[in-house]
């Protein structure tokens, strides 16, 4: 029998070595796990519930211990946070430091944890326990990390589809910036219309503008007018040239006939009169001043051709069958001196005084513009014959917040490669991301651009469920027919007015229940000769010159069709009542904003004649909730009792134009 | 105290009902319990000391094996929390990582030592073919160790495709394309594999049946077939053998084994006619010299990936997501060299190479069957076969760093650190 074989003892220790190595490491695992970050916060938070709680409330709370998650079922969604954000619906914590503050303002009662949980509103990955992997900071890998106050809005918008979400500011502003700067007519985007889009027609722009004013529109819109709506294509100038020719070869309608005018007669000082008259400056700026539903007019003079102004002015919709502009019963002279006014007064000092006659073109050129163009997708905006059922130009923004941007879409830009700073740079500067790009640029201010980037990022994938989503409905579109339609058409009520939601909003009067609201000699007596209600508003009914029998046929039909049977109630007031009521008007203080006679503020409409002009049933139904009727209103709600809102319109139905100066 | 005593025998018998032999204090004993042992037999009793020499086999065989161990065992813990379909699956990864007991560490360590795994193999192979190991009587069990390196690369790209996110999802779509780069069969073996034209959850179900079934089941089979036969030929092949003494089984003969010790080596009965022309003192007892290294082994493998496992987190990135293709798109990294060779050409790459190479890697002991220059690393009279060999391994690795490392956007060259 030999000695038994032995180890080495060098192996001996070896053993002990990689032994207690082993034995070290493995304990390194469980302390890892027991002291993982969100046990130490909650310990924290154990200790700070302690100091802020009384022992009965302490004793009612939930032991904070263990993981905590929400589950959203319908969107799949599990949300971690208030593993660690312990006290966010528990107004305890109000004071408490991070992660265990009460979360700020209303948001919890609108938006309960259980339906929305965190991540649905703030962004972030839920299922995390830390707070690195929580993507409270963008981390590589979670594309929806955390948004920052600026653009959390963004997330409001995912589900909130309408187009002026409530409190959600940027993403409102947004939403309007992208209907104004027209994106839907290149790009597809949920919620926008291309109803929206207004461009004007260009069929016949060739007896409509002069070429040395196209040239320089083109090749910068906002050099001749700094709001202009059309954007810079970064023509280059032969694109310039070419496009001019084209356009000024498009000569589809020839102008109404304006030979036989005696322009040696006319008369520029009075047609600034008609032009003050007519109220134009309710949607056209002259210097600054004036509205903006149509062109700016300080240098129109040396923009459009005299004899297609006489034209446009004698029937807008000859050329332009979509325009906003409505068709005034103005005597031929009166025209011939607006025109006059127009054109000699409001001129550009450097312009060429007389354009060139309308004449030949090289085709070359003209069909070298024609490519220009339809490269450029000026058609997206100005529908122009069978080019306006082209696909759209621009690539589809569907999903355009669920896009990934790589580093190498920055083209040496420098800026974290994140998608709202890709859209925010391509709004800038379309240029600068993309070789020959053909997206115009638009000017947007930074605050602008923000606003957009924000709106943009809510437009995700429609994979949400409809109980989630909230929208507006669409307002469908009122086409009224017969010869009231005629009139609304030739006047172009809807420029200005809404019928359930449709129309434009310039006026703050809605048509829906215009009956019920005006007194029939009234509304035929305005239409024939508007004037101010509210002094203090700029934008005013145009003098439309419109006729008895025209105004009787709209009287006619706001009467019968625009009414609303719960404001036709009979009115018998008590016989004292407008003695009591007159007493409440002066202890409300409603002089403060209304005019009765020569006194009173300017805020809201002038009272006077409200006992011809208004219902004593509206009078009523606005009194009693003015905010019902007109959300946002000025008018306060003073929480008037029914007989008071009785005695007040009592009140009121006793003015009089004739009686406004001997107020009882 | 009867009754203690009697309690102490009890206990001490129901000890000795399992471990027979008890702890062996003389050389006989040891070799006793390494025969009386389900799990010791596998070795022999005693064993070379040349192969007990680190620098001659440097545990690269037993390390694959612990790898696979260690692989079972977290991949059944893991099995716990999967669920084989889409999104589920990358759910059930979230949940590994933040709010599973030991998850991260569970995961990470399945991952890495993957990994490792793919690699550990590789060199075992090379270490085999450096120093001749795959010649006579050793021939056939090459073979199955190039299946095993087949399977542990499917085990690994079937295991890829689990966690279901975008890393995963478009190396498996670059991986099933090479294998459609087939001819003939290339879309129908695409389509098998898939379970359908594109990666969905009927390939998340086919590829966690491979994964967790399939091939382990063969590998499991096929490992033990590679121990069966390493135990019957001897550890490792000794320096330099005579031509005479090597022996395969021939037909109606029972295989007179080269390594077979029992315990005859012990007892006074006439041994067989083992043909072993080394000296006695050139063996030891596998108890303790063997089983105390195979220990130490196990316990850095072990220290090793916990630290990895540790430090290192298993990658996941977004969940998949078939519309937004990464660029470039890369196969796991052990398919890189071939992605280099198919971005040339995707025959060469996808068909041409990968059988050659297998083919080659099969028929090498039947093209060099001359037992010459066994048993030591580079040996001059094969330096012509490891000259090639290594040539084609440099270049294997080689175009993998190049495609790992050195492939940006559009599979365009980049360096590293430009990155």
């Amino acid at each position: 029998m030999r000695t038994p074989q032995t180890a080495p003892s060098r192996m001996h220790l070896a053993f002990a070595v990689l032994g207690l190595a082993f034995l070290g490491i493995f304990s390194w695992v469980f302390m890892q796990e027991f002291f993982a970050e969100w046990r130490t916060t909650q310990a924290q938070f154990r200790a700070i519930e302690g100091q802020v709680k009384d022992p009965h409330a302490l004793s009612l709370a939930p032991p904070a211990d263990g993981i905590r998650q929400i589950w959203l079922r319908d969107i799949d969604r599990v949300d971690r946070c208030t593993t660690c954000h312990l006290g966010v619906d528990d107004d305890a914590f109000v004071k408490a430091p991070q992660p265990f503050t009460t979360h700020s303002g209303t948001w919890l009662k609108t938006h309960p944890p259980d339906r929305f949980g965190c991540t649905v509103c703030h962004g972030g990955q839920g299922e995390a326990t830390d707070y690195r992997d929580a993507a409270h900071q963008p981390i590589p890998h979670w594309s929806d990390p955390i948004r920052p106050r600026e653009l959390i809005e963004a997330n409001c918008g995912t589900c909130h589809r309408e187009r002026e979400p409530k409190e959600a500011f940027l993403l409102a502003a947004g939403r309007a910036r992208i209907a104004e700067a027209g994106c839907i007519a290149c790009h597809d985007l949920p919620g926008f219309s291309l109803d929206e889009v207004q461009a004007p027609r260009l069929e016949s722009v060739g007896y409509k503008v002069r070429p040395d004013w196209l040239r320089k529109w083109l090749a910068d819109p906002k050099a001749y007018l700094p709001q202009a709506r059309m954007p810079n294509f970064r023509l280059e100038p032969d694109e310039i040239q070419d496009l001019t020719a084209f356009l000024l070869s498009q000569r589809q309608t020839t102008p109404l006939d304006a030979s036989g005018v005696d322009w040696s007669k006319a008369d520029a000082d009075h047609g600034r009169a008609v032009f003050g008259e007519a109220r134009c400056v309710s949607c056209h700026m002259i210097d600054g001043r004036g509205g903006t539903l149509g062109p700016e007019l300080t240098t129109v003079g040396s923009k459009v051709r005299r004899d297609w102004l006489y034209s446009f002015l004698e029937d807008p919709m000859h050329d332009q069958p979509d325009t906003r502009m409505l068709r005034y019963r103005l005597a031929d002279n009166d025209i011939r001196d607006l025109v006059a006014y127009l054109t000699e007064d409001l001129v550009d000092p450097d312009a060429a005084t007389t354009p060139p006659a309308v004449g030949f073109l090289d085709p070359k050129q003209v069909e070298a513009g024609k490519q220009t163009f339809i490269k450029h997708g000026c058609f997206s905006c100005h529908r122009f014959g069978n080019l306006a059922s082209t696909a759209k130009i621009g690539p589809s923004l569907m999903a355009i917040g669920d896009r990934t941007v790589e580093p190498s879409d920055f083209r040496g830009e420098s800026a974290d490669p994140t998608l709202e700073n890709y859209l925010y740079l391509k709004l800038r500067e379309p240029d600068k991301l993309a070789e020959d790009s053909r997206m115009p640029t638009f000017n947007f201010t930074e605050q602008e651009a923000a606003t957009v980037v924000v709106a943009l990022l809510s437009t995700r994938k429609a994979d949400l469920p409809a109980s989630r989503v909230t929208d507006a409905p669409a307002p469908k579109p009122y086409r009224p027919q017969g010869a009231f339609g005629a009139l609304v058409s030739r006047y172009r009520c809807l420029s200005c007015h809404q019928v359930n939601g449709w129309g434009g909003t310039l006026s703050t009067v809605p048509l829906d229940r215009i009956g019920s609201q005006l007194q029939y000699a009234h509304i035929v007596a305005y239409l024939q000769q508007p004037y101010a209600i509210r002094v203090s508003v700029e934008a005013r009914m145009p003098h439309f010159g419109m006729t008895a029998d025209e105004a009787r046929t709209i009287a006619d039909y706001f009467s019968s069709v625009f009414v609303d049977d719960a404001l036709e109630k009979p009115f018998a007031p008590a016989p004292d009542a407008a003695r009591r009521g007159a007493a409440l008007y002066t202890k409300l203080g409603c002089r403060g904003c209304h005019i009765i006679g020569q006194t009173g503020g300017y805020v809201g409409p002038d009272l006077s004649d409200t006992g011809h002009r208004l219902k004593p049933g509206w009078i009523q139904a606005w009194l009693a909730a003015p905010e019902k009727w007109k959300p946002g209103t000025l008018q306060p709600d003073y929480g008037l009792k029914p007989e008071e809102v009785q005695d007040l319109t009592a009140y009121l139905m006793t003015l009089s134009r004739t009686a406004a100066g001997r107020t009882p | 105290m009867p009754s203690l005593t009697a309690a102490t025998r009890t206990v001490r018998s129901a000890w000795r009902s399992v471990f027979r032999v008890g702890w062996p204090r003389t050389d006989k004993d040891r070799t006793a319990a390494m025969i009386s042992s389900f799990f010791l037999h596998v070795h022999s009793a005693k064993v070379k000391k040349h192969s007990l020499r680190a620098s001659y086999t440097l545990g690269l065989g037993l390390i694959s094996f612990y790898l696979l161990l260690v692989l079972v065992v977290t991949g059944v813990a893991l099995m716990l929390y999967y669920t084989p379909h889409p999104p589920e699956a990358y759910r059930s990864m979230k949940d590994l990582q933040f709010v599973v007991t030991f998850g991260p560490v569970l995961r990470n360590m399945h991952r890495w030592a993957a990994h490792a795994m793919v690699l550990v193999v590789f060199l075992h192979m090379c270490r085999v073919f450096f120093t001749g190991g795959y010649k006579t009587p050793r021939r056939f069990n090459w073979v199955v160790g190039v299946v095993l390196f087949l399977l542990t690369l499917g085990l690994s790209f079937t295991g890829y495709l689990l966690p279901w996110d975008q890393l995963s999802f478009w190396a498996i779509t670059v991986g099933s394309n090479i294998a459609s780069y087939a001819p003939w069969i290339g879309d129908d073996l695409k389509y098998l594999m898939l379970g359908g034209h594109v990666i969905g959850s009927g390939a998340l179900l086919r590829f966690y049946v491979l994964h967790c079934v399939v091939l382990p089941g063969a590998a499991m089979t096929l490992v033990a077939v590679h121990f069966f036969r390493v135990r019957k030929d001897g550890l490792s092949a000794p320096p330099q053998p005579e031509p005479s003494a090597i022996v395969e089984a021939a037909p109606g003969r029972f295989p007179a084994s080269t390594r077979s010790y029992g315990l005859m080596a012990l007892t006074d009965r006439p041994a067989q006619p083992v043909v072993e022309s080394d000296p006695e003192d050139d063996e030891v007892l596998s108890w303790p010299h063997l089983l105390y290294r195979e220990l130490l082994l196990l316990l850095a493998v072990l220290v090793v990936l916990h630290v990895v496992a540790l430090v290192f987190n298993a990658p996941l990135e977004e969940i998949a997501n078939a519309t937004i293709t990464p660029n470039p798109a890369k196969a796991p990294w052990y398919f890189l060299g071939l992605q280099e060779l198919v971005h040339y050409s995707a025959f060469v790459g996808g068909v041409l190479v990968p059988g050659v190479i297998v083919l080659a890697l099969v028929l090498i002991p039947y093209l060099d069957p001359k037992p010459r220059g066994v048993g030591v690393w580079f040996a001059r009279e094969r330096r012509w076969a490891n000259w090639t060999f290594g040539a084609f391994a440099i270049v294997a690795v080689v175009l993998t760093i190049v495609g790992t490392f050195f492939r940006g956007p559009n599979w365009a060259w980049v360096w590293p650190w430009m990155r």
